[in-house]
């Protein structure tokens, strides 16, 4: 077992932001730890990372409970290493920052230089050897700092967000980049993400996050609105103007999710068994996801809908057709 | 108007030909103001940086503190420290009045809080991912606390140089605790000073000049380094 975590709680002021019953983390897998913005992501990689400190509770690292003294901190750190949502590099050449971590493990110079140079050709960045590290673009800042981590020797590599305001070809090299160092380096892998199809693409496991808590389902298509009421009716209304009518005890500001499974689209609106709120939209996105496919279809809101192959090939849908979204109210939960 | 172009044209001359006595006056001041702008550095940065670093109580009147001692006089500064080292002071038997030693500690007093609390504000404005990258990477405390220095060098150089400007030019700290003794405590500042006392022009505008390109130089370098600090 790689990490153990038991009843850990992290508090900023007097506001919890993790509270973890007990997490199991096993070696040499990709992890993915997958969750909405605010769901605690970056506070559980920080302190899986040693670089945050719990507020309270337990963690094993390989068999071993994590006293957070400074000195244990330090020789635990070289072998796990992070690289935040937006990186930043050291104010001198990318040589100089993937050498960094080498230079204060005291490895010699001839050393260090093969070692950056091999490092750099990994991430597909030897030609940036020179270049001043703080003009880079989001994707390459990404890739050197992922270079810098890799300089470690890590046993545990946490990437948070690694792909997130990164354009479509920088996604696709980092996600290659993951895999590679999973299974050639032999490097444990955590990232976190709130994209679902990038979690079911890369990850071996993942782990639900929401609000501070082990979830055992994700909660996708959330959006935040005010629910009100219309005679004996209740109704979401989101801030894009889109009227929901749901099912709930509640009002006033709530955030919903809406299920990708039990929401419908066709191409023709009489197709559609039943009178849920209906919405007209364009298809934007077709993802496979193994024994379904995903569409993402753009009604003012981006809504995502998980669909059988059957039922996909019986409708045909191609990317920018024009399609009529149902979304039950049975399928929208108040979260 | 002859007699001033007269006197400018005698101190131009004076530097030409590396006057002695001009010299002696310009190495005494160099010395000195290195040496205080030397010390207050080494004790400055890292007081900066400890709390600039770390949480403590009273920190924010500790801040107020050093920034009210940004304003302190070049007189009280003197004062305080002739309290201390005349022959009835605490240290008047370490016979520090009227050296060149005095002097040094004098400088250092006044300079320590802008060097300080200069370093507090470039820190501050480093970004906190810097020291969590430094750490991830498998620094140290003090290879972290060298990462953000370096990081925050621009403005931390901005107030050596900053420092050095305000101890060149003070005259109270020098006059009061140097005694202005000819090739020992004699400054720039106080050899003018005495000059114009004397109705001798010619020394006190040759030293001037010298002064003025020294300012002048650490302006430049003042600039640079700002321009730096904005990329």
């Amino acid at each position: 077992m790689l990490y153990e975590v038991k009843r850990l709680i992290k508090r900023f002021d007097d506001k919890v932001i993790l509270d973890l019953i007990d997490l199991s983390i096993d070696s040499n897998k990709i992890l993915c730890l997958l969750g909405p913005n605010g769901s605690g992501k970056t506070t559980l990689m920080e302190i899986l990372a040693f670089i945050s400190l719990p507020t309270d509770g337990e963690i094993w690292f390989k068999q071993n409970r994590v006293s957070f003294g400074k000195t244990d901190l330090v020789s635990i750190r070289q072998k796990v290493v992070i690289v935040q949502q937006e990186p930043i590099l050291f104010t001198t050449s990318v040589f100089k920052n993937v050498e960094y971590p080498l230079k204060i493990r005291k490895i010699n110079k001839n050393r260090r230089e093969n070692i950056v140079n091999e490092l750099l050709g990994l991430v597909g960045m030897s030609d940036f050897k020179e270049a001043e590290a703080h003009k880079l673009s989001g994707g390459e800042t990404r890739r050197i700092a992922i270079a810098q981590a890799l300089a470690c020797s890590p046993e545990v590599i946490l990437l948070d967000e690694p792909t997130s305001s990164v354009d479509i070809e920088n996604q696709y090299i980092i996600e290659r980049i993951i895999k590679d160092i999973n299974r050639d380096k032999e490097i444990s892998v955590i990232f976190t993400t709130h994209d679902m199809v990038q979690a079911s693409r890369i990850a071996d496991e993942i782990v639900f996050l929401y609000d501070g808590r082990v979830t055992d389902s994700i909660h996708e298509n959330i959006f935040g609105g005010i629910i009100k009421s219309e005679e004996e009716n209740k109704y979401c209304l989101l801030p894009q103007g889109i009227r929901l009518n749901i099912k709930t005890d509640k009002s006033g500001p709530a955030r919903i999710s809406i299920n990708p499974s039990g929401t419908y689209f066709h191409r023709k609106e009489d197709d559609l068994y039943s009178n849920g709120n209906l919405f007209k939209g364009r298809l934007v996105q077709l993802t496979d996801q193994g024994k379904r496919i995903r569409a993402l279809i753009d009604i003012g809101l981006p809504i995502s809908v998980l669909m059988e192959y059957d039922k996909f090939n019986e409708i045909g849908p191609r990317v920018g057709d024009r399609v009529y979204l149902e979304i039950p109210e049975d399928s929208i939960e108040v979260i | 108007m002859s007699f001033l172009l007269d006197s400018i044209q005698s101190a131009l001359l004076l530097i030409w030909t590396l006057d002695r006595e001009l010299m002696e006056v310009i190495s005494v001041s160099l010395k000195v103001s290195s040496s205080s702008t030397f010390i207050a550095m080494i004790v400055g940065i890292p007081l900066g940086l400890c709390i600039s670093m770390n949480e403590f109580n009273g920190k924010r009147v500790l801040i107020t503190c050093l920034n009210t001692l940004l304003a302190m006089p070049t007189v009280v500064v003197g004062l305080l420290v002739y309290s201390f080292i005349s022959r009835k002071g605490l240290f008047g038997p370490l016979d520090l009045l009227y050296t060149q030693k005095a002097m040094i500690i004098g400088q250092f007093i006044l300079i320590v809080p802008i060097i300080t609390t200069y370093t507090i504000s470039a820190i501050s404005r480093i970004d906190d991912r810097y020291r969590k990258t430094a750490l991830t990477l498998g620094a140290d405390s003090i290879q972290t606390a060298w990462v953000i220095v370096r990081e925050a060098r621009f403005g931390i150089v901005s107030a050596i140089i900053i420092s050095y400007g305000r101890v060149i030019a003070e005259v109270g700290i020098s006059m009061m605790l140097g005694g202005n003794a000819k090739g020992f405590t004699r400054t720039m500042t106080t050899a003018m000073a005495l000059e114009y006392d004397k109705g001798e022009f010619v020394l006190s505008i040759a030293l001037g000049i010298v002064l003025l390109s020294i300012s002048f130089a650490i302006n430049i370098l003042f600039n640079y380094f700002q321009g730096k600090s904005r990329i």
